[in-house]
């Protein structure tokens, strides 16, 4: 962060320094492979076994052997379907998700759907909450599996999870949890909502990035996508990365012990700023739930203009946020997370992501608050879309 | 290449652009490009003279790209004969801003369209309006009745033709598809239980007496012009509708909970 207000704590975190610190040894005097025999072998498999349990804890997980890490939220995700399905055919061949999951959900979706199974996808509403009615609505008897994100990595909603758990527990059918994104302030309890699978990251708890646990609740088989040493009771093959995995466990002790009160701050700083925002810029609108939404997220949309030029004003004030303008992403194509709560592309391309953190101040939110008037109205002098 | 990574000369451009605004008069020659569900609209006006462009101003909705493109050519094209000026390539003006992202050169580089549109309007004597200030007696064309599929299954279950008690729609997002005014007095009445209402016209404007255009200017509705509907689907009740772009002749999926056809 030089120099900059950082509000785009969603696309990455920095790591936080005490995790940094636990971390260190396991690079250097700590370095052995947790699979060795000998002694110092030993110490890193005490390392990685403890690593184990904090995580467990952390999410309320029953027994320590339910928790398989991996390199990152991507993995878990692709490792959580695609082992499923690929493991459970017999069973049957449908898979349900929500409209508005992760860009990895949703790919790897695809992918089955190129290999024999078939996928539906359940509509949510204007806020971003699924419908329950209209899930209800799909499973099929054939459905084996149904993958909802906690919370909305784009607009902040967070989902009725314990609802959708529910649900699919009475149907039988095995529910995975994308909760990437709510991880680091949602307190989660896979045993009270019910989930079966559950995909984290170690990043988006201010750990180091290339980690990421897939919780797999016992008694729930999956065929494994890396085959070799067999570590991760054969789950995923790979020297495990010691350090990494002690600093994501770390980071989910330092995220719980802070939960309640960063929760807390971050909700006033952020309900400070969508009231601001509403109140200072005309025409500007709130995406996603007033109330169900993240503490770190505030999403916007300003009639007439276009989110890239918005990003790019702010960078030249020094304020670094994320749109969900088409003209940032790879592919040109308006968010499907803002199409999906029922946006026009036009209303798509001029919003605006604003992702709080750790270490977000009030002072970075008054500079926000500050510069973004003039930024909307200098743009907007500029379309031709407005009056 | 990050799709934002830009030559020093773009975001100068971008950061203070030249020539933005509109110009009036009979000499004044208008091009219009793009499309705002694209992420894209453009307009040049141009002032000719003897064959020679003399002022040069324009408007953009765009990214970063679209607007220093737009402001380039301006100064690129300022004093320039109109043949010289039809000369003027989106390469040229890439070129001129130290380059695009390659991603960028199609999508947001659409300045020399609307300035190569603008004469091409002037010499075959097309008189296009602003978009912003579109007079009230332009001649709208309403097209042709189509059968929207889906309207009869989803009756009653999504579709309404008949609305009693405007409460079932509260925090729904509601799509009224326009039928005169009171097409457009249920459009304002409705924001009064949803933060969600579009209202669809086939028109290139609402057609309305003057107070009620202004309320519904004022209000939350959502106006959607040139647009009509194709499609309604869902399950067993509505999901989404298929909405046909009647500007640029696409069609895209819009979700809703509720279609209201007064």
């Amino acid at each position: 962060m030089v120099n900059t207000v950082y509000l785009d704590y969603q696309a990455a975190k920095p790591v936080d320094p005490e995790v940094f610190e636990e971390m260190t040894p396991y690079f250097s005097e700590k370095f052995a492979n947790a699979s060795s025999l000998h002694t110092d072998g030993d110490i890193a498999t005490e390392a990685l076994e403890a690593s184990r349990k904090q995580v467990a804890e952390f999410i309320h997980a029953e027994d320590p052997n339910e928790i398989i890490f991996t390199s990152g939220a991507t993995e878990s995700n692709n490792l959580a379907l695609i082992g499923y399905a690929m493991r459970n055919k017999k069973k049957g061949n449908h898979i349900i998700i929500s409209e508005i999951e992760h860009i990895s959900i949703l790919n790897i979706a695809k992918y089955l759907e190129k290999n024999g199974f078939e996928v539906s996808r359940v509509p949510v509403d204007f806020y971003g909450r699924i419908r329950l009615d209209k899930l209800k609505e799909r499973i099929r008897e054939d459905t084996i599996l149904i993958s909802v994100q906690y919370a909305s990595n784009e607009i902040g909603t967070i989902q009725p999870i314990t609802e959708i758990g529910g649900i699919a527990r009475e149907k039988g059918i095995v529910f995975h949890c994308d909760a990437v994104a709510a991880e680091d302030l949602v307190p989660i309890d896979v045993v009270r909502d019910k989930i079966d699978l559950l995909t984290l990251s170690s990043n988006d708890l201010y750990g180091p990035r290339g980690v990421g646990v897939l919780y797999i609740r016992t008694g729930v088989l999956l065929n494994p996508l890396l085959i070799g040493g067999g570590q991760e009771r054969g789950l995923r093959s790979g020297t495990e990365d010691v350090a990494g995995i002690v600093g994501m466990a770390k980071a989910a002790e330092i995220a719980k012990s802070k939960m309640e009160e960063e929760s807390a701050r971050l909700s006033e700083l952020r309900d400070y700023l969508i009231q601001e925002v509403l109140e200072k810029v005309q025409r500007s609108h709130l995406n996603g739930h007033p109330k169900m939404r993240l503490p770190s997220n505030a999403h916007f949309r300003f009639d007439y203009i276009e989110g890239e030029s918005l990003l790019l004003s702010l960078k030249d004030e020094g304020v670094s946020i994320a749109t969900g303008s088409a003209c940032t992403s790879k592919t040109l194509e308006a968010s499907h997370t803002l199409i999906s709560i029922g946006l026009l592309h036009e209303e798509a391309h001029g919003s605006l992501v604003i992702s709080l953190g750790r270490w977000t101040t009030k002072a970075d939110i008054e500079k926000l608050i500050e510069v973004l008037p003039g930024i909307v109205e200098r743009l907007r002098n500029m379309s031709p879309l407005a009056e | 290449m990050k799709s934002t990574k830009y030559s020093a000369k773009v975001l100068e451009h971008f950061r203070n652009p030249r020539n933005v605004g509109t110009l009036k008069g009979d000499d004044v020659a208008i091009g219009r490009v793009g499309n705002p569900v694209c992420g894209d609209l453009m307009e040049m006006y141009v002032r000719i003279k003897d064959d020679v462009i003399k002022d040069i101003k324009f408007k953009t909705f765009g990214c970063g790209s679209a607007i220093a493109t737009s402001s380039m050519i301006t100064e690129m094209a300022r004093g320039k004969t109109l043949d010289e000026a039809m000369e003027i390539t989106r390469q040229d003006v890439a070129d001129e801003l130290q380059g695009l992202p390659p991603i960028k050169m199609h999508c947001s580089n659409l300045a020399a369209d609307a300035l190569h549109d603008a004469i091409k309007n002037w010499r075959e004597g097309i008189k296009l309006e602003p978009v912003v200030d579109v007079p009230t007696k332009a001649t709208c064309e309403v097209p042709e009745y189509k059968e929207i599929v889906g309207l009869d299954t989803f009756l009653n279950k999504g579709v309404y033709r008949e609305f009693s008690d405007l409460e079932e729609f509260r925090d729904k997002r509601v799509l009224v598809v326009e039928n005169g005014e009171p097409s457009i007095e249920l459009a304002i009445q409705l924001t009064k239980v949803t933060g969600r209402v579009i209202f669809m016209t086939p028109l290139k404007m609402v057609l309305a007496r003057p107070d009620l255009k202004t309320e519904l200017k004022m209000s939350d509705v959502k106006v959607l012009l040139e647009a009509e509907l194709v499609e309604v689907m869902g399950g067993e009740t509505v999901e989404k509708v298929k909405v046909h772009d009647l500007n640029e002749d696409t069609e895209y999926e819009l979700f809703v909970d509720a279609v209201l056809m007064p």
